[in-house]
């Protein structure tokens, strides 16, 4: 016979432990530095844990929410995100960019679709002007909520920017042709050849729409103010444009580029695979601080230079142009001299040059690339319009061609917010940051990042350059990420707790607090920092 | 019982009384949940059984029997042995204190061992008598501060070495025995389901931190048990038929001031002269381990670096992934 026992299994849980904390564990997302140095505020970490977990679609479609361009980014982008990933105190950064490249090739090679966030049509229509990265984000994000959104764009096709001043060996027309193809198939539509000011007036269009985003770019190169002759000069971005319309042009053996930016680094590189002997003026430093930021003095990527010198460019740091040395029309080269200071005591970019320093630099075509400003020409009316957002470079945050797709997110949020009324959710962004100094680091095994980084450099044509990482690469790759500050499932906490506080569920884990003594073992010991200790006052 | 969790059994569940952070609960959750409720436990006096069992309520979900201080392994033994009469195959453990094992229990473990008894005898070391109020015991470290070891004018705190336990349980030559802790659960792991693989006597000793006697803050209970084996203090072995079969390589040493120092039982060696000729005598024993077990060279899959990685969905779990209806015990014969 079963006797009555004296002590009924578990009977201790009538007995609340919790009562003896002084401190309290608590889990909690925080907001890694990768997200939150990229310009589109990409979710990095949870795409990679989808990743990681090997659901690729689904890593797709949570990189995607932010970002509809991960096959051109993943090629184009200067990753910032990499610079700021806490992995880099362990071994390295974990290969972001690459992975981004690799989720987006993957979707154009599956033809994965994008999926719209409400099933209801909204009746309020916007407008989109310009096809460029903001453009496409804004009526991307728009589309996919619901609003019928037409955008229109002067030029023959779409893509802005990244089609006009985005060399091949960098960024295939045809990806960039796909990744726009399945963000119209969200039901854009698109009207090219249509110049607003021009084929359209600004008030028609302002009258036709409940909203306007005007994301037209910077599209009108700076000239050089020393001279006027046209001749043996060209701005950097019209002749990029042309060597993205396929042209192949005959240049003189020696060719100067002035500027220090991306612009100057693609066209230097696109004149060498014409065959010329390139020489970079520039009148910053590489390793110049600017605004304390060592490295930053310079706007072109650290990564692209590198490349360039490779491939047989002279960069001329610290050096400015004089003046244009002619014999009568005829361009004979450039008298250039010493940088002393590039940026006034406002952080504005005014380079002084040392007098008795000159040099001739000889060279048969100066591109200039010193920077673009926006044409406002015919719009004049709309920039100061009720319902009219500005993105982009036009909106003056011009840098990266990926800050021009988180302005059109950002862009977006603000039509969505004036056409209902309702102010935008603020997100994650209020979440805590996490450094590296919050991990343990102890943790995590030291793997070595995957993907090649220095492609083989060839000079000898405009085909891609650097080649994507192969599945079982970015199977590894994504394994690299840290999880800063989001639970990555690793069982420590429910481990370790002495008191069996910690409840494993199928989806996560929950602090049982009648028990939790509030020791801190399982905050001490979560690799992430997921876990925060909160004191508790009597 | 108690089923919120349904990943484990929680064979040592909540609501027990240790101390926050007591290293000797959480090595004895995962153990008794690594070997699962269909178990016979047998407990030694000590903190583990006080605290466990409590005015008439007990944190244990499955057999578990309140021996003496002493005499843990000669129950055992009984038990193990009317299984075998009855006919009946289920795991014997007995869980120990330091107190229990090192001194007033090691003579019927010693004849436990030798009449080869099909008994898992697992010790969670905090290395002094904890449960009355941290007095000294054969296992305490030397140089450490107690009640009965206090340091002052003529004393560095204990005079005598920690006895080596291991080296004299190995001597019977038992199947299986072997050193652990709380901070390496797949190290863990892998021993207590190596132990419950093989017949016979078999020993495992787990090294526990005691926030309340070690003077730790609760919170480093893990890390302190960590540096105990990465300064070489706390050697991790296997011994199988007394012979040497498997040690956990040190990934590097570290200097075993950094395990000494979070720990206010050793506070006062760095005050004085003679205590840091302790702190350098505690470094050469340490050293010692090192060379005699080979610790940084050994050709092992382990090292501290590896058995310590954390994994996306982790590692394993434990032995009970179902829980199971509370069981019936029948009484006397
Ligand atoms: C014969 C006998 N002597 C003394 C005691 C008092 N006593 C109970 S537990 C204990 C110390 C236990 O120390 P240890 O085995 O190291 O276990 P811990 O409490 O440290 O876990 C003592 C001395 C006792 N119960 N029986
Ligand atoms: S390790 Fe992962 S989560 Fe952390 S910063 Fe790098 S990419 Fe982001
Ligand atoms: S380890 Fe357990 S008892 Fe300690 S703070 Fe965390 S949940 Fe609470
Ligand atoms: S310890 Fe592991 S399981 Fe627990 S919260 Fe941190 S990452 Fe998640
Ligand atoms: S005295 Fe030490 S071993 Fe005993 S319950 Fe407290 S912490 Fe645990």
């Amino acid at each position: 016979m079963a006797a009555k026992l004296a002590f009924e299994p578990g009977s201790s849980t009538a007995y609340h432990t919790g009562d003896w904390r002084s401190q309290r564990p608590f889990y909690h997302d925080k907001w890694p530095p990768c997200g939150q140095t990229c310009p589109a505020s990409e979710d990095i970490q949870a795409w990679l844990a989808l990743a990681s977990d090997h659901q690729w679609e689904a890593a797709w479609h949570k990189l995607v929410a932010r970002n509809p361009f991960p096959a051109t980014m993943g090629r184009v982008c200067y990753h910032p995100c990499e610079s700021a990933c806490n992995r880099k105190h362990l071994d390295s950064a974990v290969n972001i960019h690459a992975m981004e490249r690799h989720l987006g090739d993957m979707a154009l090679a599956h033809g994965w679709a994008h999926q719209p966030l409400t099933p209801g049509r909204q009746t309020q229509r916007v407008a989109v002007v310009g096809a460029g990265p903001a453009g496409l984000s804004c009526a991307f994000q728009l589309a996919r909520r619901g609003y019928p959104v037409t955008i229109f764009d002067a030029a023959t096709e779409a893509g802005g920017t990244l089609r006009s001043g985005i060399p091949d060996y960098r960024l295939p027309k045809s990806v960039l042709a796909r990744e726009i193809g399945a963000i119209l198939a969200l039901g854009i539509t698109l009207k090219l050849n249509t110049r607003i000011g021009e084929a359209i007036c600004a008030e028609t269009l302002r009258e036709e729409f409940d909203a306007v985003f005007l994301a037209i770019g910077a599209q009108r190169p700076r000239l050089y103010p020393g001279d006027s002759s046209q001749h043996s000069v060209m701005s950097g971005i019209d002749f990029l444009h042309r060597i993205n319309q396929g042209e192949r042009p005959a240049l003189p053996k020696q060719v100067a580029v002035i500027g220090g930016g991306n612009t100057a680094i693609d066209v230097a590189r696109c004149a060498r695979r014409l065959g010329a002997e390139v020489t970079v003026v520039c009148a910053q430093n590489p390793h110049g601080t600017q605004l304390g930021q060592p490295g930053a003095e310079i706007p072109s990527s650290q990564q692209e230079i590198r490349q360039a010198e490779a491939e047989g460019i002279r960069i001329r740091y610290r050096t400015g142009v004089r003046r244009l040395v002619r014999s009568g029309q005829h361009l004979s080269g450039l008298e250039v001299a010493r940088v002393d200071q590039v940026h006034d005591r406002h952080g504005n970019f005014d380079p002084k040059l040392f007098e008795g320093t000159e040099e001739f630099l000889p060279a048969g075509l100066a591109i200039f690339a010193i920077g673009q400003e926006v044409d406002w020409s015919g719009l004049e009316s709309l920039t100061q319009a009720p319902g009219v957002v500005l993105g982009g470079d036009a909106a003056g945050e011009h840098r990266f061609a990926v800050t021009a797709v988180g302005s059109g997110y950002q862009g977006a949020m603000s039509i969505i917010a004036f056409l209902t009324g309702i102010p935008p959710l603020r997100e994650h962004h209020e979440k805590a940051e996490i450094t590296f100094k919050a991990l343990n680091l102890d943790y995590y095994p030291k793997q070595a990042r995957r993907g090649s980084e220095t492609a083989q450099q060839r000079i000898d044509g405009f085909d891609e350059l650097v080649t994507g990482l192969a599945d079982n690469d970015a199977e590894e790759e994504a394994d690299r990420c840290l999880s800063c500050g989001v639970c990555f499932k690793c069982d420590n906490c429910w481990h370790f707790c002495p008191d069996a506080a910690v409840i494993k569920k199928a989806d996560g884990y929950e602090i049982d607090y009648d028990y939790c003594k509030g020791c801190g073992i399982c905050a001490q010991e979560c690799p992430c920092g997921h876990i925060d200790m909160e004191r508790l006052t009597a | 019982m108690d089923k919120r969790d349904a990943f484990r059994h929680n064979v040592l569940t909540s609501g027990h009384r240790a101390c926050s952070g007591c290293g000797e609960a959480m090595a004895a959750r995962m153990v008794t949940d690594l070997i699962g409720p269909d178990a016979i436990y047998i407990n030694a006096t000590g903190c583990l059984q006080v605290f466990t069992t409590h005015n008439q309520q007990t944190a244990w979900q499955a057999p578990w029997i309140h021996s003496v201080f002493a005499n843990a392994a000669a129950v055992a033994a009984g038990v193990e042995a009317a299984m075998r009469a009855r006919g009946k195959e289920m795991p014997v453990v007995v869980q120990a204190g330091d107190g229990g094992t090192f001194d007033i229990g090691l003579q019927c473990l010693s004849g436990m061992i030798e009449r080869g008894h099909d008994v898992l005898f697992v010790c969670y070391d905090n290395e002094a008598y904890m449960n009355t109020g941290v007095q000294r015991s054969s296992s305490t470290p030397h140089g450490v501060r107690t009640t009965t070891s206090p340091p002052g004018r003529l004393s560095q705190g204990k005079h005598h070495l920690k006895k080596d336990v291991i080296s004299i349980i190995a001597a019977h030559h038992l199947p299986y025995a072997a050193t652990a802790t709380i901070a390496y659960f797949p190290d863990l792991k892998a021993k207590v389901e190596k132990a419950l693989g093989i017949k016979g006597p078999r020993f495992l000793h787990v090294l526990s931190p005691c926030p309340l006697g070690w003077a730790h803050d609760s919170a480093l209970s893990v890390t302190v048990s960590r540096l105990a084996v990465e300064t070489g203090l706390f050697p991790l072995l296997e011994l199988e038929h007394g012979d040497l079969t498997g040690v956990m390589r040190l990934a590097e040493q570290k200097p075993v001031q950094e395990y000494l120092r979070l720990q206010g039982r050793f506070k006062h060696l760095f005050n004085t002269k003679q205590g840091m000729e302790e702190v350098r005598h505690l470094q050469a024993l340490a050293d010692a381990h090192i060379r005699h077990y080979g610790l940084l060279e050994a050709d092992t899959e382990w090292d501290t670096r590896r058995a310590m990685h954390s994994a996306r969905h982790g590692r394993g779990g434990y032995a009970q992934v179902t829980v199971s209806a509370p069981r019936e015990v029948k009484n006397g014969g």
